[in-house]
């Protein structure tokens, strides 16, 4: 009976609420809250912090309001040339819209061939797709950082984006387990209207597909905004960086003192457009962490 | 219709991939135009170089300049990989890490000695024994552009609230001793656990820490580390004096307590960042970059002499910045062109106020550089530099090979001691033993 | 006529797989067995790779280095990763029972998950910061004097430990579906047979979702072994070498250090711990495919 009623929490005062309150509801709720008071604090320091002064920064005990609300800090990360933040959010908005959609037009047509065709070749061929899942970069990147430096592709986004174009392995397996899902006798009936095996794929199966892509889409882009071993060993100029270089470069720049404050607003900014996602495409959002995180 | 657009993104995927291999090959000559690279350190005060570019292009119509450059931390290994790639930079400098001999040692520079026939060093107002650094047999591997040395920044503010003396620029000053400093610096320190009121006497970042103890009389290294192309035969952590000198530097810290802790440095200006910056640090011992910037403190900075100190002849790191032009450089010729170009008294002249006060290697442009720091007399930074280079011995890097790696492994263990952890005569034995096998990899 | 049939298939299937071939041979499969290769040479780019055997390995085995960033990186594995698991388990419980401000709770909880890694060491630089930090002040409170946590080689891997917390949002919300998919039915059933909340627990819930647990638990010792992020932007490695991560020493010896052969021999190794893990996953794997099956 409870689990009815509560199934969609009302906005009703909780005095009013007839339920029995049981004491493991109450301590439970207390230690959520004691948890969520944790786990927001630091967000709540690096908010402040980006809104401090650089002298008020570094008082002793940290003050936890702003005296004075330095919303310049903000706007100094594009005005200060030598930092190019600005430059830098607009390259890994680059590289983050180009790898989802390679990614996406990658690993679709890939997914929907090992979903079409059973043979002995295409399971096994599956596997291998299954075996490189879990391979750690490290155990590719010398050589993969020694082909592309040679094909000329150094300080440019190109080894950043151009693997995306070849499918990745977990949006491969994610797609073709969902095209899996669609049945038979739909290619059969669009094959009786003269549908080639592409058109099956374009017309039939990819408007089908719209939340996994999405999905993919998402989680294609967190990766690669995320993504900081890659860009270390690839970029050279600070035009070039993407902001996990960026950021860390402004923290250990050896001429400048670390402006915390200016470092916080720099990371709240490039927080934004995960936080933006999230808030957009939550249920997607939620089901693609379910979903990769189980599979 | 459908199909049209897979094909499309093939087209473009595949257009991509090709475009990204073209990239390599560099379209060089073209009507006799040449392309020279000049690699630097990602920072203000070496990318000023661009800004110099349509000038020397338009004094050399056949000769194109392009700038590449990378951050501090990375230098080394992108310019490694540049070479491997076969797309090495034609001008570059010691501006990372490592330095001439690890350069000369892996064979990566260039012998300028055939085309520096009618080079004559007083053209440039270059002392000769800054051109002798840069040679090895008779051939010369580079030509000296800037020259840093270990300088004593103040801040007055400091030193006015607290009453103190400034200390002097003369570095024939008998009175300015080490103990002399490290008493002034006792009368600048606050030590407070409140970070807003602490603030320290002295910060001494005298050499990289291997050479530190130079500075007290002690070599970590045997002698014929010099002459032998920086492979020492020998290391001395073992060694009485060395131990002492260690103790000396670090009791700065934990016993005399008028340095800053690592702990209180990097709380105030981040993992890399100069606490003198920060306005908390009375006394700075530092190479003269950190003079570089100085118009744009937010107190007001004095230049001084460094003290006498145990060791009689030198007071002072040399770092004398050379520009190389790499082995692999199709075009040697013109990238001497440049460089010549960067040497000159008027080039020498402007890089000093558009790199925000580089000391130039050029004598006569020197006095420029002299005089161009606000609330500082020129007469005074003049005389330090003379003195310093007087008392000075060329940076540890420059000299040694494989230096980044030593570097690093002297930065990690005396983390320990710095910190307060442990104790000197402790660490010193893990790094002699470290330090040993790592020669024994590296120069096999 | 059905070869035909056969033969187009075939052929529109490596039409369709064609992009992940190539990428797989390109920069899968080349790099794979060229890195293999460098593990048995010298090599500095600059010079051509020199054959050295075995000597990459034997001189691993030797050193210190070596074995220091092994058990760096396992001692942060082996607290971090079974420590969060469980407290994010414990966390979706408690979300689950339905208390009041049920969605609020998860998205806070989650809402760090958010930041990027980069961005999260540089908050916690600061967080941690001995001087001017948050924690330090929080800890003054009850009396404990001022700790230098990443600045101290004692606690700096304590303090990545304890930052590595703030990361449970990803976990609670994948043990929260799992939770949420548990049949109402069963969970009915147990009440009416006089099973209490424990027993009902570790009865009915545990067992329909340990799958997700194991699974998550494989995947976050593999993520850990590759911990990269954190030594890179704000220790280096240090104090004293103790947050010298697996993968930074691989990093500092390929690309700093230049021995692109030393560190492939280095990657290889990871390589070959991260398949002993794999196939743990895939030992397990079976018992995860029924449940799945079983609920369609």
């Amino acid at each position: 009976m409870e689990q009815i009623n509560l199934a969609a929490p009302a906005p009703v005062p909780v005095k009013s609420k007839r339920r029995p309150l049981s004491w493991n509801r109450i301590i439970g709720f207390i230690l959520l809250l004691l948890v969520t008071v944790i786990m927001l604090a630091p967000l709540w320091f690096m908010v402040t912090t980006s809104l401090k002064n650089s002298k008020e920064m570094l008082a002793f005990p940290p003050t936890l309001i702003p005296q004075t609300f330095a919303w310049e800090n903000f706007s100094e990360l594009f005005t200060n040339t030598e930092i190019k933040f600005g430059q830098q959010y607009m390259n890994s908005l680059i590289v983050g819209v180009l790898a989802v959609i390679g990614t996406l037009l990658s690993s679709s047509l890939v997914a929907f061939g090992f979903a079409r065709y059973h043979t002995k070749v295409s399971n096994l061929m599956f596997m291998l797709v299954l075996s490189t899942l879990m391979l750690p970069y490290p155990a590719i990147m010398i050589p993969q950082f020694l082909l592309f430096t040679k094909m000329g592709m150094h300080d440019t986004l190109l080894p950043l984006i151009l693997p995306n174009f070849f499918g990745s392995a977990y949006m491969i397996f994610l797609l073709r387990q969902f095209f899996s899902s669609i049945p038979n006798e739909l290619y059969d009936a669009g094959r009786m209207d003269g549908c080639s095996e592409f058109r099956l794929f374009a017309n039939l199966t990819l408007p089908l597909a719209g939340p996994a892509l999405a999905t993919c889409a998402i989680f294609t882009f967190i990766w690669n905004w995320n993504d900081l071993l890659t860009p270390v060993l690839y970029l050279d100029s600070q035009e070039n960086f993407t902001l996990p270089v960026g950021l860390a470069s402004m923290m250990s720049s050896k001429f400048r003192l670390a402006p915390w404050n200016l470092l916080m607003a720099a990371s709240i900014l490039s927080s934004l457009p995960i936080i933006v996602l999230f808030t957009v495409a939550q249920r997607r959002f939620v089901e693609g962490i379910v979903l990769t995180g189980i599979k | 219709m459908k199909k049209r657009w897979l094909s499309a993104i093939l087209c473009v995927s595949l257009v991509t991939v090709l475009a990204g291999c073209g990239g390599g090959s560099k379209s060089a000559e073209e009507n006799g135009v040449v392309t020279i690279t000049h690699y630097t350190i990602d920072s203000p005060d070496r990318t000023f170089v661009e800004k110099l570019i349509p000038d020397f292009e338009k004094k050399h119509p056949n000769i194109k300049i392009k700038v590449t450059k990378a951050p501090y931390e990375q230098f080394d290994s992108k310019l490694q990989s540049a070479i491997a790639a076969k797309n090495g930079p034609d001008v570059t400098s010691q501006w990372g890490y490592g330095g001439f001999m690890e350069y000369y040692n892996k064979g990566m520079l260039a012998d300028l000695t055939p085309y520096l026939k009618d080079f004559k060093a007083s053209d440039y107002n270059i002392p000769e024994n800054l051109m002798d650094i840069y040679k090895v047999d008779g051939k010369t591997y580079g030509i000296p552009l800037n020259s840093y040395v270990s300088v004593l920044l103040y801040n007055k503010d400091l030193f006015d609230k607290a009453g103190v003396a400034y200390p002097p620029t003369d570095y024939e000053d008998k009175s300015w001793t080490f103990d002399k400093m490290v008493e002034n610096a006792k009368k600048l320190t606050v030590d407070s656990k409140n970070l807003a009121e602490a603030q320290y006497g002295l910060d001494f970042g005298w050499g990289e820490r291997d050479q530190r103890p130079q500075y007290f009389g002690a070599d970590v290294y045997s002698e014929d580390t010099w002459t032998n192309g920086g492979k020492p035969s020998q290391i001395n952590l073992d060694k009485p004096n060395v131990i002492d000198a260690y103790k000396q530097i670090y009791s700065l810290i934990w016993e005399k307590k008028v340095s800053p802790t690592p702990a209180f440095s990097k709380s105030v200006s981040g993992q890399f960042g100069d606490p003198f910056l920060s306005g908390k640090i009375g006394m700075s011992a530092v190479g003269s970059w950190s003079l570089a910037s100085s118009n744009n403190f937010n107190f007001k900075v004095g230049v001084a002499a460094i003290p006498q100190g145990p060791n009689e002849k030198v007071r002072s790191v040399l770092y004398v910045d050379p520009l190389f032009v790499l082995k692999d450089s199709k075009h040697p010729k013109e990238a001497l062109e440049w460089i010549k170009y960067l040497i000159t008294t008027e080039v020498q002249e402007k890089s000093i106020e558009l790199s925000g006060g580089n000391p130039p290697v050029n004598q006569k442009a020197a006095e420029k550089y002299y005089a161009s720091f606000e609330g500082i007399e020129p007469a005074q930074i003049k005389q330090v530099y003379e003195g310093a280079f007087k008392y000075g011995f060329e940076s540890y890097n420059h000299l040694m090979d494989n230096y980044s790696q030593i570097n690093e492994l002297f930065i990690n263990e005396l983390a320990g001691v710095e910190n307060g952890e442990k104790k000197v005569e402790d660490v010193l034995p893990v790094i002699q033993e470290k330090l040993k096998k790592l020669l024994d990899r590296v120069n096999k | 006529m059905a070869g035909k049939i056969r033969r187009r298939e075939t052929r529109s299937f490596y039409a369709f797989i064609s992009p992940w071939l190539i990428g797989f041979i390109v920069l899968t499969l080349y790099p794979i067995l060229s890195s293999l290769y460098y593990s048995f040479t010298d090599y500095d780019v600059i010079h051509e790779p020199v054959w050295v055997g075995f000597g990459n390995f034997n001189e691993l085995f030797q050193d210190e280095q070596f074995w220091n960033s092994i058990s760096v990186t396992l001692k942060y594995t082996f607290v971090s990763v079974p420590l969060t698991l469980t407290l994010s388990l414990l966390l979706a419980i408690l979300i689950n029972q339905k208390v009041p401000l049920q969605g609020f709770f998860r998205t806070a909880i989650y809402f760090p998950s958010m930041i990027s890694g980069v961005a999260m060491s540089l908050l916690f630089f600061w967080v941690f910061n001995p001087q001017a930090g948050l924690f330090n002040y929080v800890l003054s409170w009850f009396g404990v004097e001022p700790i230098a946590w990443l600045l101290d080689a004692r606690y700096a891997m304590t303090a990545l430990i304890i930052m590595s917390f703030w990361g449970m949002g990803t976990g609670m919300l994948i043990f929260l579906a799992g939770l949420q998919g548990v049949p109402a039915s069963l969970l009915e059933a147990a009440k009416l047979d006089g099973a209490g909340r424990w027993r009902t627990f570790w009865a009915v819930t545990f067992p329909m979702i340990s799958p997700v647990f194991l699974f998550q638990f494989i995947v976050g010792i593999i993520e850990s072994f590759q911990v990269f992020t954190q030594a890179y932007t704000v220790t280096q490695g240090g104090p004293s070498y103790s947050t010298w991560f697996y993968v930074y020493n691989i990093y500092i010896n390929a690309f700093k250090n230049f021995r692109y052969g030393y560190a492939s021999a280095m990657a290889w190794l990871l390589l070959i711990a991260v398949m002993i893990v794999t196939y743990l996953i895939m030992k397990t794997s079976n018992k995860y495919v029924y449940y799945e099956g079983g609920k369609n």
